[in-house]
């Protein structure tokens, strides 16, 4: 495996010394950590050997959004952007919101540093995912964005990691921390998009608190070249309400990690995703719920659509704890494979510990229903044209359950994009 | 209904925990190649075959045992085993029943299987094994009308070795993994059926295992092969006696069902599942698997109540086109039993189709994991699978886990998985109360009803005996 | 046959039954009607002895037994039958195999000889006739996926074959077209006899056009607050139970 931390921390600006001895930590963690192999279950249908080249650090980029070919939803409220990790101030944007607080680490005053000392790795389970000691490890830029108690945000929130094209393939961290505070609500919008082969390592942590309410998106638009790899974590206090987004097309190499902590009776969460893949794209997303109280809901979507030679993973985990009882919790995840060299492996597990639950799970690898296609055909809609808008039906009912209109508006075409350069590729498929 | 009930309902002995006081040669445990030189010899094998032990054995010494299962136990100590074990009087194969040692005839008699064909159930012929040895098969003249062989391994290796030979280790090869390399190396006995082209089998062919020497492995070997068009239902029972220490059985099963033909085999596995407390049980890990050529169908039907561990994995390569696999069970797991059990339903041919039914129940402390695997193979076009797992959970201390692993290589194919997770609930049992059932038979009504879609592709008499063991082996379980 | 006096029950505790008295002689017939939530159901799951349900106060002797005592099936056993408000599903358990469990479950209480296979099966199907329903149900898992009316008659179905010695219909009437109310009613009338009570729970005077009670009670606030005979019922149609408010409890 290539030193993924000896380029980082060349290029790294120095940590605040409050966050010194966390990243200390986080380097002997991930020195004496061993990269997870095929024979590692959880990484059985995703080979790191992508992984397997020289990185160099990511250089500073001034050019200006449409030159990086930046391009957002445009969303009302404040919005930061990174460029191949690094702060431009220029492309951010800061709208006064009495409700919230956000900034860098950097920035941070005294109680702010305080609170996210306290908060900042404490739902990540550093023993299951050495890369999240890697972040640990390099850990200096990160964003902080606390929700006051009792208030609710004016705006949405928008995080932007964009890579723009380097010669070298560059490598490159992520790290958010979401504090929402007792009852208080708001919107956040990930965004991470570029050009180029770069790799990024992403690590978000969302803390709800209790009655916390918390829309949340994340949006893996990068090149088809890209690597990523993330991790979001969540943490639902008692009586909160996630809704977590999300949104991937592929890369060379992506991978993203969705835990979901319920640790408070009463919380719910309402996880929906889509994985669009063509080319040699590869995206594994890996799911897991932990419900460790009792009266806790979850409500879990991801469809999948994939083709040419692209390969699709989806591992979706709801662990009931015991004493978990009066838990609800359900998984659906369905695929449509467009080409005959395409391939998904899904795998939804239950592992349950307590008996008054209702758990269901289901997934399926199917085509779109023949006979809605015949209907569409016996109105003189070609067939892959009809095609086109079925898989488009198949996915966009996801799409349409998302309350941020902008963020639909922007979606929509970038979907239709995709659909009308993977589906129709391949002719046969409609005959069939 | 109260802790104390439940506990009351489900705590029954097994019935099948008594010893054969019987003489016994039983070689000295441990494991080298000596040994298995020695159970080679003790049964005349030709040198063929005890290369392929050797070699199997070569490659168990190189592998490791899987640790992916949910299941948790001490390490097996493979030298503490012994590998071969026969009753005296069995140094001669018996001709007849009539040489039979009365011991053993007693002790059949006693688990509910005659082996006089006057008294046996009509239409089952019988190979029963006890400890490392076939002790008899029954109608075998009638079945050698029909041109069906059916007879212990060990004489398939005497009389019919070419065709040993051809399919031994075809579908499960040595090196499959870590126990079926041992059982490959140092199998004792197990049946062999072969079923000539466009035959239909005229009866149920059965085979009963028997365990009852103490620190014996159990390692049977069955080989069914259905050629061209021909038909066979097979059942498989076993158990053992109530014992301390644990005990291994590591049986291979290779079907071969070739063009058309059909393989239908049953297992209703009751080996001791240890006391209440966790204390000694037979440790089950088994691999059983079936070939399917073009347009033929192998099904499993399983109904696993007993062992301490259960590690097993009843499987489909569906090669040829239009071959159709299937996969019902039921497996019940009590007081601190583990399981850890499902299937792979791989699809190769084009058209091929698959059914999976799975229904586990958890009750005490255990532990029940279904685990499967459905592969659709670049040239599947066409396949279909359909799974539908449900667990049922007693009390609040057991588990209950699904694991499907779905592969999909083929646009065409449609594979649809669903699982649930339910109780007995509250509502239900005070139904069945109100019309006058105790808590026990209204929670076994509930379970027998929850298993009934696996129940109805059992054979009749089959069926009934695995309800009554659904109703046994919950004892204990109502609370 | 059953004698309750002064019945204090409560569920998750919350107080519904509120010293409730009640007498039912062998051979009667009674109604009982009442608002919602005034603690119909509840009376029948407590004389049935559904678990949840707390007697805080109170005797209820039935067949010259302390029925408060005694399980859920060994009142089942005395011939105590509850015709539920919602009949619960039980997927995979057949009707047929379901009865006879019950039906040999209560005899053999008794002391009575179990029917065999045969001759269970030609009275299972003369009372799936009886009470309008296809033989085809006989097979089906128990109340999987009936209708609200299917149910109702197959509770009616099950009271037939286990010869009860009281019957409680929880509201068996509600949901019932026209038809299958007369084939209620006559299911009920047909099994009326000297040695044999019930007490029908129910909103409409309509059933008790077709079955003829006689006692009328009304139920509000977990007590009777009056009782007189069936024209009693007569009167509650045309007025409400309001009226009641005033009269009797204020
Ligand atoms: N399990 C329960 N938990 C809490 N309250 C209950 C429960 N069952 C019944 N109740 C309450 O008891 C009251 C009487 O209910 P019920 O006997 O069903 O009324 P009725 O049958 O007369 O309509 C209602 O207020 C109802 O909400
Ligand atoms: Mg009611």
């Amino acid at each position: 495996m290539a030193d993924l931390l000896a380029p980082q921390l060349s290029a790294e600006t120095p940590a605040p010394d409050w966050l010194e001895a966390r990243r200390l930590a986080g380097k002997a963690a991930w020195e004496s950590s061993h990269l997870p192999t095929r024979k590692t279950e959880d990484w059985k249908y995703t080979s790191l050997f992508a992984l397997k080249q020289p990185f160099t650090a990511a250089t500073e980029s001034s050019e200006s959004a449409q030159e990086i070919g930046l391009d957002l939803p445009q969303l009302s409220g404040s919005r930061l952007v990174f460029v191949n990790g690094f702060w431009r101030e220029d492309l951010s944007e800061l709208v006064p919101d009495a409700a919230i607080e956000l900034l860098r680490f950097a920035e941070a005053d005294e109680e702010q540093a305080r609170l996210i000392s306290e908060h900042l790795g404490s739902i990540v389970p550093n023993s299951k995912h050495p890369f999240s000691t890697l972040n640990d490890a390099v850990l200096s830029e990160g964003v902080f964005l606390r929700i006051l108690a009792d208030s609710k945000a004016a705006f949405p929130v928008q995080l932007v990691w964009h890579n723009s094209e380097q010669t070298d393939a560059a490598i490159n961290s992520q790290r958010l921390l979401v504090l929402a505070e007792q009852r208080s609500e708001a919107t956040v919008v990930e965004h991470f998009s570029g050009q180029g082969h770069s790799f990024t390592n992403g690590l978000s942590e969302l803390i709800l608190e209790a009655g916390a309410k918390l829309d949340h998106s994340r949006l893996h638009l990068e090149s088809a070249d890209a690597l990523h790899i993330g991790g979001l974590h969540a943490g639902l206090n008692r009586d909160a309400t996630l809704n977590s987004f999300h949104v991937a097309f592929g890369g060379k190499l992506k991978r993203v990690d969705v835990v979901i902590n319920h640790r408070g009776r009463g919380a719910h969460c309402q996880l929906d995703g889509m994985y669009l893949l063509c080319g040699q794209e590869h995206m594994d997303y890996h799911t897991c719920i932990e419900h460790a109280e009792p009266q806790c809901t979850t409500d879990e979507t991801f469809r999948g659509i994939i083709g040419d030679k692209a390969r699709g993973v989806f591992n979706g985990r709801i662990h009931i704890h015991p004493d978990a009882q009066k838990t609800r919790a359900e998984l659906s995840n369905k695929n449509l494979l467009t080409s005959s060299t395409a391939q998904v492996n899904t795998k939804p597990e239950l592992e349950i510990y307590a008996d008054d639950v209702q758990c269901a799970h289901g997934a399926t690898v199917a085509q779109l229903d023949e006979s809605m296609l015949h209907y569409l055909r016996t109105r003189g809609i070609p067939s892959d044209e009809a095609l086109i808008l079925l898989s488009y039906g198949f996915i966009n009912a996801l799409v349409e359950k998302q309350r941020l209109e902008p963020l639909r508006d922007y979606l929509k075409p970038r979907l239709a994009e995709y659909f009308g350069s993977a589906i129709s590729a391949e002719p046969d498929y409609a005959a069939s | 209904m109260s802790q104390e009930q439940i506990d009351r309902a489900i705590a029954k002995d097994y019935a099948a925990g008594f010893t054969t006081d019987i003489e016994s040669d039983t070689l000295t445990p441990g494991l080298t190649e000596d040994t298995i030189r020695f159970i080679s010899a003790k049964k005349k094998e030709p040198e063929w075959l005890l290369e392929w032990r050797l070699t199997a054995f070569r490659f168990w010494r190189e592998m490791s045992g899987p640790d992916w299962a949910h299941v948790n136990y001490p390490e097996v100590d493979f030298q503490s085993i012994s590998y071969y074990s026969q009753p005296k009087s069995m140094e001669d194969r018996p001709k007849s029943l009539d040489e039979v040692d009365p011991e053993l005839l007693a002790t059949y008699e006693k688990l509910g299987i005659p082996l006089h064909e006057q008294e046996a159930l009509a239409g089952v012929a019988v190979d029963v094994v006890f400890d490392s040895v076939s002790v008899a098969t029954t109608f075998r003249e009638k079945l050698a009308e029909a041109g069906v062989l059916f007879c212990s391994i060990s004489e398939a290796v005497q009389h019919y070795p070419d065709l040993v030979q051809k399919y031994l280790g075809s579908v499960v090869p040595r090196k499959d993994n870590f126990y079926a390399a041992l059982n490959s190396a140092v199998f004792s006995d197990g049946s062999f059926v072969y079923i000539p082209k466009g035959v239909r089998c005229p009866m149920e062919l059965s085979t009963y295992f028997r365990i009852n020497e103490a620190n014996t492995g159990q390692f049977e070997r069955t080989l069914i092969v259905a050629d061209e068009g021909s038909h066979v239902s097979y059942l498989e029972g076993c158990t053992a006696p109530m014992r301390d220490e644990n005990q291994l059985h590591a049986a291979v099963v290779e079907l071969v069902a070739l063009d058309d033909a059909e393989i239908k085999y049953s297992t209703v596995q009751n080996w001791y599942p240890g006391d209440a407390e966790g204390k000694g049980g037979i440790y089950n890990f088994v691999t059983k698997r079936g070939l399917a050529h073009k347009n033929a169908k192998i099904s499993w039907t399983q109904v696993e109540t007993g062992s301490a561990v259960t590690w097993k994995y009843p499987s489909c390569i569906l090669r040829g086109d239009n071959s159709v696999g299937e996969f019902y069970s039921v497996a019940l797991t009590n007081n601190l039993q583990q399981a850890d059990t499902g299937t792979k339903m791989i699809h190769l041919g084009s058209n091929t189709r698959s059914t999976i039914i799975s229904k586990g129940i958890s009750a005490g402390q255990s532990s029940n994991a279904y685990r499967g695997l459905v592969r659709v193979g670049p040239a599947a076009k066409g396949a279909r699978n359909y799974t539908q797992c449900d667990s049922l959970l007693i009390g609040d201390k057991c588990a209950a886990h699904t694991f499907p692993y779905i592969e999909s290589k083929n646009p065409t194919g449609v594979v649809e998985h669903e699982a649930t997770t339910s109780k007995v609930s509250d509502d239900q049992l005070y139904l069945c109360q109100q019309r006058g059932l105790d808590p026990e038979k209204a929670v076994s009504m509930i379970v027998n009803g929850f298993c009934k879609e696996v129940f109805k592709e059992l054979p009749m008499e089959f069926a009934v005996e695995a309800g009554k063991l659904l109703e046994v082996s919950l004892e204990g379980s109502v609370g | 046959m059953l004698s309750i006096k002064d019945l204090h029950a409560e569920v998750e505790g919350k107080n519904i039954l509120n010293g409730l008295n009640l007498e039912i002689r062998a051979g009667e017939v009674h109604a009982i009607m009442g608002p919602n939530g005034s603690g119909k159901s509840t009376l029948g799951h407590v004389l049935s002895g559904r678990p949840g349900y707390e007697i805080t106060q109170g005797s209820v002797e039935f067949l010259s037994k302390d029925l408060l005592t005694l399980d859920t099936e060994e009142r089942a056993h005395l011939g105590l039958f509850l015709a539920f408000q919602y009949p619960v599903e039980i997927p995979g358990v057949s009707n047929m195999e379901f009865l006879k469990a019950s039906v040999d479950a209560v005899r053999e209480s008794q002391g009575a000889a179990t029917y065999d296979t045969v001759s269970f099966m030609r009275r299972a199907r003369e009372a799936c006739a009886a009470v309008d329903l296809d033989q085809a149900f006989l097979k089906r898992g128990v109340n999987e996926g009936f209708s609200g009316g299917e149910k109702k008659r197959n509770e009616i179905m099950q009271m037939m074959l286990l010869e009860p010695r009281l019957c409680i219909l929880d509201e068996t009437d509600s949901g019932l077209d026209i038809d299958a109310l007369r084939v209620v009613a006559s299911g009920v009338n047909g099994m009326r006899s000297e040695p044999r009570s019930f007490l029908l729970v129910t909103h409409y005077q309509r059933l008790l056009d077709y079955i003829e009670p006689d006692f009328v009670h009304v139920l509000a606030d977990g007590r009777i607050i009056k009782s007189g005979e069936k024209s009693l019922a007569l009167e509650l149609e045309e007025k409400g139970y309001s009226w009641l408010d005033e009269s009797e409890v204020a």
